[in-house]
């Protein structure tokens, strides 16, 4: 009993892990309609922008969060302005190359600049943890985390309804054309989105910095992380994220105590396709977002 | 107009030709690569059944590479099958599943689609891995191919070629037969927009669920040959997302939809890929990846398309064709 108890925690935990590292990709997604593969290589970026901060002037990982997340959204904005920008109109597989590459591009350039070994940010509290009645233990880096993805799933909520850069933007993720002869200038918006969710991932990969081990080769898995919890969340809607990475980490970690073997990857994938053949909105998506077919 | 319906096929025979010609030219380590760069040709061919021609992004589509491979090394291992027995028998696996799968999948859309082939494929590696009694697990398993013991010896690297040689003329080959057929039609027609292809009296559910299914059949047998040719097969390589990547890419690049196009695509990238690996031992995938970028940006449409456009409107800049597709 204990077990599965401690193991609910950890979920929900990892599962709010997942959500942050999620969020800007579904973000991405829902309002350009832009799968971006480069996700993960931007999370692990940010980590290793965390990294350095901390190596250098000894910043602590969550402080290194606002560093991380300056350099993605400078990275970010550039990266659709310059480069994603001029393919907007193509067919859709030409994005998903696009990002494939640059995904190619960042993480071999870290695995040149920084080597394929697993690195983690030391702090004092990562590995200390709070003990629940009943043995439960929470540690504390990982409950840091997940209030910070929390929080900042709020703000960006925050931000897409309440203000008038987050109404430009879901303007233009609605109905792009109509949005332009508004006067919104479609391309800065869509850079400034990308520049957010990129700034979002930098936040994600020091968070991850601070509470496990990175190297360059996790960029994959944190990309796929992002696709199977946006997908289990649903587009349109800044909380869907983080509810499917909190769906994910909690499959993932009861499905880790009653299964054998390592068939717990695949159970994820199951639950992944089955929402999907059931509810392809998502848990909290709006059906605007499933509906569409790519233009 | 006679001349012209007869010409492609001419065209292809005479490149099968130069296949066979070319293989006396090469010495052991060019032949290899060639051989890989040919089954690539395959893979992309098939995939453009389902993902150019349909317009069904299927983005599982190694999980057919694998399961054809696995399924051909264990016929070969526990019944002693033949591989000539073995490689029918990872076809009809890889196509009787994506059949099955494809059903409930292909009502998806755009990259849902995507996104659960991937899970699909995810999913079939973790099961291979965790049958170590039938598929060896994540330790690998090996086919006997010396000694009496062995149920077809090993090709030899001639062997594979011709092989892989075969394999890819025959997928080009069934993809140009589907392109001039009424099936060809529907599923173009599936692509533009489904629900007119529906009013207008294509049964879009059978249509697509065999174009995936023939498509997963030939992946499957190409991912046999492959099996047969390494001898040893791990699960992290035989699922490996990189192949799919590669396969989009090339089709993409070389002109999805067209029956020339994933072949232009396979040769161009396959070889860039392998060259930048010999060249380069540090960075090559850097330069991989680099090199994707200009290319998606300079040709959105693909190569087929771009030359046929620019031949018939006699304007080749590229920079005009980048203005034509940003925002």
């Amino acid at each position: 009993m204990s077990a599965i108890l401690q193991a609910t925690v950890y979920g929900l935990l990892q599962g709010c892990m997942f959500g942050l590292v999620a969020v800007g990709f579904s973000l991405v997604w829902g309002v350009m309609n832009i799968v971006n593969l480069a996700h993960g290589a931007f999370v692990v970026l940010g980590a290793y922008v965390a990294y350095e901060a901390h190596r250098l002037v000894g910043l602590d990982p969550f402080l290194g969060m606002l560093p991380a997340a300056v350099a993605l959204f400078a990275l970010g904005y550039a990266v659709q302005r310059y480069l994603i920008n001029l393919v907007v109109n193509a067919p859709i597989f030409i994005t998903l190359l696009l990002t494939f590459g640059l995904q190619l591009l960042v993480v071999n350039g870290l695995v040149l600049g920084f080597t394929a070994d697993y690195r983690s940010i030391p702090t004092a509290y990562a590995a200390r943890s709070l003990v629940l009645p009943g043995d439960v233990r929470v540690p504390l880096g990982r409950l840091l985390a997940a209030l910070v993805a929390v929080g900042l799933t709020v703000a960006l909520g925050y931000l897409m309804r309440r203000t008038r850069t987050g109404m430009a933007i879901l303007a233009t993720g609605m109905d792009r054309g109509a949005a332009r002869l508004m006067g919104i200038p479609a391309r800065h918006v869509y850079a400034l989105t990308f520049g957010i969710a990129a700034a979002l991932a930098g936040a994600a990969g020091a968070a991850v910095g601070g509470v496990s081990t990175f190297s360059p080769a996790d960029a994959g898995r944190f990309t796929l992380f992002s696709f199977v919890a946006a997908v289990l969340g649903g587009l349109g809607n800044t909380a869907g994220a983080l509810l499917g990475g909190i769906v994910l980490g909690l499959a993932e970690s009861i499905g880790g105590q009653l299964l054998p073997g390592t068939l717990v990857n695949a159970v994820a994938f199951a639950v992944l396709v089955v929402v999907l053949a059931i509810r392809p909105q998502g848990i909290a998506g709006r059906a605007f977002y499933a509906a569409r077919v790519e233009v | 107009m006679r001349f012209r319906r007869i010409l492609p096929w001419g065209v292809g025979l005479l490149a099968l030709a130069a296949g066979f010609a070319l293989q006396s030219q090469l010495y052991t380590g060019q032949e290899r690569t060639v051989s890989t760069v040919l089954m690539f040709v395959g893979l992309a061919a098939a995939w453009n059944l389902i993902g150019g021609y349909t317009g069904y992004a299927s983005f599982g589509q190694v999980g057919f590479f694998g399961l054809g491979g696995y399924a051909a090394v264990v016929v070969m291992v526990h019944a002693r099958l033949s591989f000539w027995l073995a490689l029918p028998v990872a076809a009809v696996v890889a196509g009787l599943f994506a059949a099955a799968v494809g059903w409930p999948l292909l009502r998806l859309r755009g990259h849902y689609f995507a996104v659960a082939t991937l899970g699909v494929a995810e999913g079939l590696r973790e099961v291979v891995i965790n049958l170590p009694g039938v598929t060896g697990g994540g330790a690998g398993i090996t086919i006997p191919t010396v000694g009496p013991d062995a149920p077809t010896p090993w090709l030899g690297n001639d062997g594979f070629y011709l092989l892989f040689l075969v394999l890819a003329a025959g997928v080009v080959g069934v993809a140009a037969l589907i392109a001039a057929t009424p099936a060809g039609y529907a599923l173009r027609a599936i692509h533009q927009d489904e629900e007119a292809a529906g009013a207008m009296g294509v049964n879009t559910t059978v249509a697509k669920t065999l174009a995936f299914a023939v498509s997963a059949a030939l992946t499957g047998a190409i991912g046999a040959a492959y099996a047969f040719q390494q001898v040893t097969i791990f699960p992290e390589r035989l699922f490996d997302v990189d192949i799919t990547v590669l396969m989009v890419v090339m089709v993409v690049l070389g002109g999805s939809g067209t029956v020339a196009g994933p072949v232009l695509g396979a040769i161009a990238v396959g070889s860039a890929s392998e060259w930048l690996r010999q060249h380069f031992t540090v960075g090559h995938t850097l330069v991989l990846g680099a090199l994707i970028i200009l290319a998606v940006i300079l040709l959105p449409q693909g190569f087929t398309s771009y030359a046929r456009d620019a031949v018939a409107s006699h304007r080749y800049s590229l920079l005009e064709n980048v203005r034509r597709y940003r925002l």
